[in-house]
């Protein structure tokens, strides 16, 4: 079909791509290049090239930022709350998706209904609880929250998933006589392994982007997450532009190197439920 | 009739744990925060107070303006609509590259909205990067205060908006245009169809359900999604206006001394949006099923 169409066609659907793909990546481009400025020579000029590259940003925020600490909080928080939902969901996936009993699919219902309450409209009661519990300002209420308020999309997924495991392959486990956990263990997680690797990455993501949950619970500074504490701690230095511009560009690795590994995945997983 | 029985017991078993935990996170504290939008509550004691939440939420003349707030970014969405539904139709034409620019669109949909927010503030400062442009080409004197006027802060917080939902528009477009089988479009190659008639009469007819769905879920976003960017960018100021009816609550259950209940009927109004919304994208969606 190219070949059909004029030249100047062809040029201008270019330079429309071109010109949305700079607006696009030039932010990135701005976040990662001043971020190895000094403030002095960024606000010469915020636009340009930085006239010797350093590294001392980076450094000030290993140093004087914990960085490590903020990437481990959020990497055992995230890993924590998935393990969790992940044992949430599994069993109440694959009750719904072969099992038959009565309410079934009423309950179901119950559970898709809960994915459009807003969050911000049950944080009250939670934070009171949490503070009762002793939870406040202690990963424990983060993990649980975010496990928990995954839950109902998650078994969304799977239960999609799980309706085309074959019954064949469930009744040769009744037959070997292994128990429903043994069912679960050996069989319907092994046969998930693709809906629970998008659902890590979607999960883990999502949380690792999160503000509002862990700014809510946590205060002390050293057991904040990375976005939290980007917003928080280093909003402190809001006049050190280059510093702060480190900090996000820090933050935003890790979704990056996720998307750029196992972009895939991800698009299988957007796609679900916005065609058909 | 046993095995139904003990296949019934195993089904209820399993779904025992994700309804706890739901009870215990969701549902309770649903019905919590329904009871203390009653009441005058400041996380140790209420006193019940009837509609008085209600009736001041209503008539305060507050509500106007959050909702006002929520209603730019809703307006906004036909803009980003056509802008996502352009670059897919292009990069349909399969140009040389199209894989290349879909990734690149679809970055700024992976950050999260703090780091686009807190990025956007510094690119919109008053000696910042935006500035620095329009002044070399002699738009404006190169000192616009983005982020203290209203009109501009809410142009920089839309901005932000379209920077990262244009990733997700051209991504779920072209999955929708991949879907159309190719016969339709050979057939309209046959029947002589030029690029435009092909354009109105089988793209975007076809595109419909993609269409619904991309307004509908970024509608709800506009209600319930917006708390950590205007947290990034404006803190809801100038005053409260840009501040949304999610930001809002969160200033009064987490700023303010006291008023949790007010927070808490808030809380509710936005509960009935959002479901409202879902009820719309269920009655749109199943329209368009078939």
């Amino acid at each position: 079909m190219a070949n059909r169409k004029a030249l100047s066609t062809r040029i201008l659907v270019y330079a429309i791509l071109v010109a949305i793909a700079i607006v696009d990546f030039y932010p990135i481009v701005y976040m990662a290049v001043n971020s190895s400025r000094t403030s002095v020579d960024f606000f010469q000029n915020p636009g340009g090239l930085p006239d010797s590259w350093r590294l001392d940003n980076f450094k000030a925020l290993y140093y004087r930022f914990d960085v490590l600490r903020l990437f481990g909080n959020t990497l055992l928080d995230a890993l924590l709350a998935f393990a969790v939902t992940i044992v949430l969901s599994v069993p109440a996936s694959f009750a719904f998706a072969k099992l038959r009993f009565p309410g079934r699919s009423g309950l179901y219902m119950i559970v898709i209904a809960t994915m459009a309450i807003p969050g911000i409209t049950f944080v009250i009661p939670n934070f009171v609880l949490m503070s009762r519990l002793g939870l406040v300002d202690h990963p424990g209420s983060v993990i649980l929250i975010w496990a928990v308020t995954a839950v109902p999309s998650n078994i969304f997924l799977l239960v999609a998933l799980m309706r085309g495991i074959p019954n064949e392959v469930l009744e040769a486990g009744k037959i070997d006589g292994i128990s429903y956990i043994q069912t679960l263990a050996r069989i319907v997680m092994p046969l998930s392994v693709p809906g629970i690797v998008t659902l890590a990455i979607f999960n883990t993501t999502g949380w690792w982007n999160d503000l509002f949950t862990p700014l809510i619970f946590l205060q002390s500074d050293d057991l904040k997450t990375m976005t939290v504490a980007v917003a928080t701690i280093l909003k402190r230095f809001d006049t050190d532009y280059p510093l702060l511009l480190a900090g996000l560009f820090m933050t935003s690795i890790p979704p990056i190197a996720i998307y750029i590994a196992l972009q895939g995945h991800i698009k299988k997983g957007l796609v679900i439920g916005s065609v058909k | 009739m046993h095995f139904r029985t003990k296949e019934s017991m195993t089904g209820y078993l399993s779904l025992l744990p994700a309804f706890a935990a739901l009870a215990a996170i969701v549902f309770y504290p649903m019905v919590n925060t329904f009871f203390h939008s009653f009441t005058k509550w400041n996380g140790a004691e209420s006193h019940w107070i009837g509609l008085r939440n209600y009736t001041f939420i209503f008539t305060n003349g507050e509500l106007w303006t959050l909702l006002r707030n929520n209603a730019v970014f809703l307006l906004s969405i036909p803009g980003i609509l056509l802008l996502s539904l352009v670059v897919s139709v292009l990069l349909f034409e399969e140009v040389r590259g199209w894989r290349f620019f879909r990734s690149l669109y679809y970055i700024p949909t992976i950050l999260s909205s703090v780091v686009v927010g807190m990025l956007m503030k510094m690119m919109f400062s008053q000696s910042g990067v935006v500035n620095q442009l329009l002044h070399a080409l002699g738009l404006t004197d190169g000192k616009t205060e983005w982020l203290t006027q209203v009109p501009t802060a809410f142009m920089v917080l839309v901005f932000c908006f379209y920077w990262q939902t244009l990733g997700q528009g051209a991504l779920i477009f072209l999955s929708g245009l991949s879907a159309i089988s190719h016969e339709i479009f050979e057939s309209a190659d046959l029947d002589g169809a030029g690029w435009w008639q092909r354009l109105f009469h089988i793209t975007i007819p076809s595109l419909v359900p993609t269409i619904v769905y991309f307004t509908v879920t970024n509608a709800i976003y506009c209600f319930i999604g917006l708390f950590s960017l205007v947290y990034a960018v404006t803190q809801g100021g100038p005053g409260r206006e840009t501040t949304p009816i999610d930001y809002m609550i969160y200033i009064k259950a987490f700023q303010t001394p006291d008023q949790l209940g007010y927070a808490s009927a808030l809380s509710i109004v936005l509960f009935a949006i959002a479901l409202l919304a879902s009820w719309v994208q269920i009655r749109l969606s199943n329209r368009f099923q078939d």
